[in-house]
Order: C-alpha cells, then structure tokens, then sequence
C-alpha cells in the first residue's frame, strides 16, 4: 500500500533538494566545514562568509535588514529570546503583556511563566473568523504595556492578522514593542518586516523548505530595538545569542528563504487550486465547518470540522491514506480540544472533529483526491455508526 | 494513538454496527455525545428449546477507536449467548485485550452500561 499522502506542511516541511544540497557542501572536508568565528583562517573565513551570506538571503526573503538577522535554533527558541528578553530589558518601564488566545504555545507559555512571576497579561479574543481587531489591542494597551505580540499567520487556521495596522497601534501608544511570530508566514505570503512597523519577529526555516533546528530573530536596528541576551558563552550573534554558528543549518535557512520568496506567487497559486479542489471535492459531505479561511487567509491551509464524528475515530479511520494533523491535542480520555478552536466558539466536540490539511509545495492533486475520497468515506463510516445524519451549519 | 491488531480490526469492520427494528428488541444507551463518549445497544432474543438465547445484537457508537472496536467484539460475541448483565469479559479484560489506554477505562465501563441498560431493557420487556 502507498504511504499515506503528506497534507500536514503546516507541521513541517521536507528540505528542498535543492537547500539539502547547499547545506551538504557545509559538512565535510571539502566544504564550507570550518567555525564561522575562527576567522583568522581561510577555513572560517569562508563559513563566516557562507553565513553571511545566508543571512541576507534571510534579510532579503522578509523585508530586513541584514544586521537585524540574530540566528536561533527555531521559532520558538526565537519567541522566547523575544518575550522575555524585552521583558527584562523594559521591566523598569513596565510589567504587562498584550497578546492573543489563539498565539502558539512558544508565545502562550512563556507569557504564561512571566505571569508567574508577577508579570500581567492581557488575551485578546480573535472574532470568530480568527481575526483580530486592532482597536482590541488598543482597547487593551496600558501605561505599563511594554510588549504586544501578535502571530502573523495562525499555524491552525491560516488567518493572517494586519500586523502593519497593529504595529500603527503601538507606535501611537509610544513605547510599546511589537513582536511577530512569523514561522508560518515565509513561502505562503509576503513578509516586510520594516514596512509593517514591527520591532521583532520569528522565523523559522523548517515551515519553508529548510532543514529544523534553525530559525531566526529579527531584532529592528532601525527602530533602535533593545533585548537582553538569554543565553551566555562567546557572544556571537550580537551577544544575544552566543554558541558556535551552526553554518550549515543558516545556509539552508537562507537557501529555503531564497527559493521561498522567489517561488511564493507560484507556490501560492498552485495551493489556492489544490485547496479548491479539496473543498470541492468535500462538498458533498453535509455538516462541515471551515474554521478560519476567507479572504485574509493564506491557501495552503484548510481547516475544516465534521459535525456528528468523533475526533479521533476519524483521524485513526484516515491514517492509512493521509496524514494530516487533527484539533484533538491528545488522544486519551483526558484529550484537550485545540484551544485556537474554543477560541473561535467552536464547541468541544466540533473542534475534537476538525483536520488540518495543509498544502504544500510538493502536493499533488492526485494527493488531494485521495484526501477527499478517504475523509468522504470516514465521515459517512462514522455517522453511520453512530448513528447521527449531519446537519448543515 | 496507536492501536493493537484487534483494536484495528473491530473498529474498520465493525460488522455489527446498526440497529436493530421490530418486535422483541431491547435497547440500551450510556454516555453522551455531549461528552465525548455514547454507545448503545440494540438486542434481539428467541426463545428456542434451550431457552432464551440472544439472536442478534447491534452497537451504534460515537466514540474513540477503542470505544467502538470493544462494543463491536461485544455485539459479535453476544449472538448465541444467554442474555446476562455481564460482558463476556470484565472490563479490565477487555482492556488488556484491547490493550486500551488505562486513562481510557471510563469508557470502557460506559460499553459496559450500555450492555447492562440493553439487558434490564430485555427483563423489563419480558416482565410486561
């Protein structure tokens, strides 16, 4: 039997072959192999070199500058360096956070952690289409408000929040931060990170194309953007993020940003097409509901609940023929529906039944009609079993 | 999730899944969708010289993979028998057998309830 069909790009992306191959020519001997910091031979020159190369690929891909490029080991090694070491560089100046249910965990938790220690946090309530207002985080801003972040592209639903307006909100309330978690956002749609006003965003390279265990910060020289350092020991980086540059994994974080913003028109419309395909196909099932979608919304992903089947019944039932990622957190009897559903009014049981497909740059529609077939028939197995006929919304 | 050969098998044939209609069927529900787990029961018995022995039982369940192959190997398993409030195996059994997640047992028990609801169904029905 064939592998099931990958519909869960979302999660992570396979390497381009064409970013596995600049990143192998960074491994072994008769590559760019040396320590990017040892410069004082040809051997880290080149890797320094090769670094900063990639570095402004990255800047070029989103909008940045080069310097403002600080290189992590992810986006949420990214959220965290940005949360909390704006929190600490602008204690002084404050101790309250704005930022929004329906943000990822990487942002959600360590806000929660500066709860605990005494910090304040305001969570905004997206509408239910997923899209805030900024006139909520106006409403929501404090003389003490040191830091809004806000998601650019929801990794569950796909809505992208007008970060530009955002940004426009905090820079009339003076000296509050915005920061940006963009880790779904390069490949599916445009990234300025100086025109949208933000002060620091995340990134990472394995939801484009590039290898895991790479992200980035972007940290706005410009804009004059101060943080305080997470992590000590020879600082590179800018002394904000020391440890030995892992040159292979940015050359391919530059590489997979290269390609990304080159190919992302075309990326972008062969997605739109594979997701109206997909939608279409599953028209005929009655008692569906698109969370998210519409038109402020990136096509690759689709995420849909199925009224009158239970969330993980109908991931087991199509595990043979796709994988796609489901709204149920866990599968046990303590299973915690996605949260980002509840945020949008979805009932517990409709976001426990609710798939994410998300599209990607290796999807083929073959791949989709096998995605319709299998939910089609699981959904109609699953009703039928339990005994319910769906009901439109 | 992963799930054991039988777990799989019950729950993609699920034979006995549906209901039954007619006279002489005794139904029995536990659980609610509302919370995630329901199950019901549909049994039909004949009195033969042996005496009363189940004929047919159906499940309709909506529930986890696990819930629906364990009430599917129930409604298998009841066809022949002497309709009784226990299950041909105790839920621990069945959970073993199934190898089902010990957070998961509550579910089990509510397979269990919906059975036992079927049968007091069947007393009722016979006693009127």
């Amino acid at each position: 039997m064939n592998p099931p069909a990958y519909l869960d790009y979302a999660s992570t992306t396979p390497v381009d072959p064409r970013v596995a191959a600049a990143m192998a020519r960074c491994l072994t001997a008769d590559g760019v192999f040396g320590n990017p910091s040892s410069t004082g031979h040809v051997y880290g020159a080149e890797a320094q070199a090769a670094v900063e190369a990639a570095r402004a690929q990255t800047a070029a891909a989103v909008g940045a500058e080069p310097r403002d490029v600080i290189w992590t080991s992810g986006a949420t090694e990214a959220d965290n360096l940005a949360i909390f070491g704006l929190a600490q560089h602008a204690q002084e100046l404050g101790r309250h956070l704005v930022t929004a249910r329906t943000e990822h965990k990487a942002v959600l938790d360590p806000c929660r952690e500066l709860e605990r220690r005494g910090w304040r946090v305001t969570y905004l309530e997206p509408g239910r289409d997923g899209i805030l207002d900024p006139a909520q985080v106006a409403a929501a801003l404090r003389p003490d408000t040191v830091l809004v972040s806000i998601m650019h592209v929801n990794n569950e639903i796909g809505v992208v929040q007008d970060i530009a307006a955002i940004a426009e909100v905090c820079a009339r309330h003076g000296r509050t931060r915005l920061h940006v978690d963009a880790a779904q956002s390069v490949g599916k749609c445009r990234v300025d990170f100086a025109g949208c006003g933000a002060d620091l965003m995340s990134l990472s390279a394995h939801k484009a194309y590039g290898p895991k265990g790479v992200g980035a910060l972007l940290v706005s020289r410009r804009r004059g953007v101060q943080i305080e350092a997470r992590q000590f020991g020879g600082g590179q980086e800018r002394g904000l993020r020391s440890g030995t540059v892992a040159t292979h994994q940015v050359v391919g974080m530059g590489a997979a940003f290269g390609i990304a913003a080159a190919e992302q028109e075309a990326d972008g419309r062969r997605a739109a097409a594979l997701a109206e395909r997909l939608l279409a196909g599953l028209a005929a099932l009655e008692g569906i509901a698109r969370n998210g979608g519409g038109v402020r919304a990136v096509p690759q992903i689709v995420n849909l609940s199925f009224e009158g089947v239970e969330g993980e019944s109908l991931l087991a039932a199509v595990a043979a023929d796709i994988a796609v990622s489901t709204g149920s957190a866990c599968a046990s009897a303590s299973s915690e529906a996605s949260y980002v559903l509840r945020a949008l009014g979805r009932d517990e049981r409709l976001a426990e039944s609710s798939l994410r497909f998300s599209l990607g740059r290796f999807t083929t529609a073959a791949e989709v009609d096998r995605a319709v077939a299998a939910v089609t028939a699981a959904v109609r197995r699953l009703r039928r079993i339990a005994g319910v006929c769906a009901t439109t919304n | 999730m992963r799930y054991n050969e039988l777990t799989r098998r019950y729950f993609d044939r699920a034979t006995a899944a549906g209901a039954l209609t007619g006279p002489g069927v005794a139904r029995g529900e536990a659980g609610s969708r509302a919370q995630g787990t329901w199950v019901r029961f549909d049994i039909r018995v004949d009195e033969g010289p042996a005496g009363r022995l189940i004929a047919a039982a159906r499940f309709q369940a909506f529930a986890c993979p696990h819930t629906i192959a364990v009430a599917a190997w129930v409604a298998d398993q009841a066809a022949g028998r002497t309709p009784a409030p226990a299950l041909p195996q105790d839920v621990h059994a069945l959970q073993r057998l199934f190898e089902v997640p010990i957070e998961k047992l509550g579910r089990l028990l509510i397979v269990e309830d919906a059975w036992r609801a079927a049968i007091r169904a069947l007393d009722e029905e016979t006693e009127n």
